[in-house]
């Protein structure tokens, strides 16, 4: 189970990062960060999160790290449906970068699209997920939301 | 105020009188395209099938959503690799057990090519694919966009997809493309323009009269690398050509839809396709793209014609009225993929196969070969005709990839460097 209001202390990355460079936990972008990162982490990005190959190997990475949720500036459109469907929340919170500092602790919530940078005090929003993303997030992921949804109904035609 | 093709499409999916700009929707699939990668075990130690088994089971069958409506391609021939053969034995499993429709050998090639030519790619429907390149069968006037692993799997056992209804940008194509101009220099010059974040998370519309003077196998390039802008999708609406060329490969009827006169474009741009020169992206960039006169000199090690791009009939008889005659640069690697065995074929049956021997160029089997797969040492230079020129994308971080359309390729091996093919006309 997702939690769908993430608090945590942050690493900050720039923009354009691609799905080659997220993979082994940001490898292409720091060699350095799978030993610095703990789990209940939150990930935050510039412009353009996850461009690129559509590869589910590099998020699941982030997702095996401990990262708890990722706010970026934008991301791709694949990426953001991969990281919700592995149960990694991941939002678009424009205007993010300037919002907080390395280290800063945040919360994330993915309900009302609120940032609180719990240092400066500053609220950020985002582009809040649909209900649907939120009710896949709840259950952990895609997989564990399909099961569950199975288990309640008669047929697939009503999911 | 009117719709986008791309609505109307997403509409009829969803089972909707219309949607706009940022309604979420759940739609039904049309048809879902996986590659053989997708089903080894690298994304998940279950793979693709054990993972969907499991989900199935939840469901009390073990039947997919729709076996006909699936189609499998291997899209390396022959496997290279332990985690490869996995793939192709779990991909062969599946598509035998579920009876859905797999592609290889002969009948073989890339998928996107093998989708298109094997009549599964129709005007109007609504298709997703395990493969960031999808996005390719707009060219048909489909709505068709890449998806994950994870979202394969709850395709596969539900046939639905939930989507946000992304805002469009239009180009709107006038004139006539000079000579060695084809879709590849188009769209370069369109993520030059807009940039490579330039579509993010939007559909990109190509129109316009221009777009009559742009063959299908141009659109598809067109379409293909909308990905390369970060789009959800791209779209060519249908016209004559495609009525002609779906109807060529494919059996059954089809639904035409097009854009509402009043229909909403976050942005328009308008180009005139005479104005468009040969362009090349140089690294790391798709989108940094110039006119091919702006790297002349530049030496390269490695030309390489292949990809989902660029490697059809259109661009391998490009390639070949370089090279009628000519030889490869001593010393300098050409490599040849077509993009399927049908494209094969075609060379072979119009001669290009013996011109590029001639030409000292190697011709390999169809697939996705070098652009997956590392062919360069530290500090060489290819010129490819494919999608992405990502730092590390054909070999070590200190390589590097510049992209071109195919005679900018060919040219480049007979001279050594970046070479205007006009100049080798």
């Amino acid at each position: 189970m997702a939690p769908l209001v993430v608090r945590g202390r942050i690493w900050k990355f720039g923009d354009s990062i691609d799905n080659g460079n997220i993979d082994g936990v940001m490898e292409g972008v720091d060699p350095e960060f799978k030993n610095k990162v703990a789990p209940g982490d939150i990930l935050v990005a510039g412009k353009f999160f996850g461009m690129g190959a559509s590869d589910e190997h590099a998020p699941r990475f982030l997702k095996q790290a401990g990262i708890a949720a990722i706010g970026a500036e934008s991301i791709s459109n694949i990426y953001q449906r991969t990281l919700v469907n592995i149960g990694l929340p991941a939002m678009e919170c424009p205007g993010i970068s300037r919002l907080v500092e390395e280290g800063d602790e945040i919360e994330i919530d993915f309900t009302s699209g609120k940032v609180p940078n719990l240092r400066s005090g500053q609220i950020g929003s985002g582009d809040k997920l649909p209900e649907i993303a939120l009710r896949i997030l709840q259950q952990g992921g895609l997989i564990p939301y399909l099961k569950g949804q199975f288990a309640s109904k008669e047929t697939r035609s009503q999911v | 105020m009117g719709m986008t093709i791309t609505e109307k499409i997403i509409a009829r999916a969803a089972g909707k009188e219309r949607v706009k700009v940022g309604d979420f929707v759940n739609a039904g699939v049309d048809k879902l395209y996986i590659k053989d990668l997708r089903f080894s075990k690298k994304e998940d130690a279950k793979g693709l099938y054990g993972v969907l088994l499991e989900v199935l089971q939840s469901m009390g069958t073990d039947r997919v959503w729709d076996a006909k409506r699936i189609i499998t391609n291997l899209d390396e021939q022959p496997a290279r690799t332990d985690r490869r053969a996995e793939g192709q034995d779990m991909a062969r499993k599946f598509a035998r057990e579920q009876q859905s429709i797999l592609y290889e050998g002969a009948e073989g090639g890339i998928g996107h090519n093998v989708m298109v030519e094997h009549g599964h790619v129709k005007p109007g429907e609504f298709i997703v694919g395990a493969d960031s390149h999808t996005c390719t069968y707009g060219a048909l006037g489909s709505f068709a966009t890449g998806i994950g692993f994870t979202e394969t799997i709850g395709v596969l056992a539900t046939g639905k997809i939930w989507l946000k209804v992304p805002p469009a940008i239009r180009f709107e194509l006038t004139g006539k493309p000079g000579p060695c101009v084809v879709g590849k220099d188009i769209v370069l010059w369109a993520a030059g323009k807009i940039g490579y974040e330039g579509a993010i998370n939007r559909t990109l519309e190509y129109t316009g009269p221009g777009i009559n003077e742009v063959s299908i196998e141009s659109r598809l390039t067109l379409c293909n690398m909308a990905v390369e802008m970060i789009a959800v999708n791209a779209i060519v609406p249908p016209d004559d050509r495609t009525v002609a060329y779906v109807r060529e490969v494919s059996e059954g009827g089809f639904d035409i839809l097009q854009s509402d006169p009043d229909a909403q474009y976050e942005q328009a741009y308008t180009v005139d396709l005479s104005k468009i020169e040969p362009q090349v992206a140089a690294p790391e960039y798709p989108a940094n793209a110039h006119p091919v006169g702006d790297f002349r000199g530049m030496k390269i090690h490695q030309g390489f014609i292949g990809t989902c791009t660029n490697a059809r009939i259109e661009d391998l008889r490009m390639a070949a009225d370089i090279l009628r005659g000519r030889k490869v640069q001593p010393g300098i690697r050409l490599i040849i993929t077509p993009a399927s065995f049908e494209a094969h074929r075609l060379a072979e049956k119009e001669g290009l196969l013996e011109i590029f021997r001639q030409a000292d160029a190697t011709v390999t089997s169809s697939e996705c070969g070098l652009c997956v797969r590392p062919s360069l040492a530290a500090g060489e230079v290819c010129i490819s005709s494919g999608n992405r020129n990502y730092r590390g994308r054909m070999g070590p971080k200190e390589s590097s990839v510049f992209l071109s359309n195919a005679a900018t390729v060919a040219a480049s091996a007979v001279t050594g460097e970046i070479t205007d093919p006009r100049e080798l006309l």
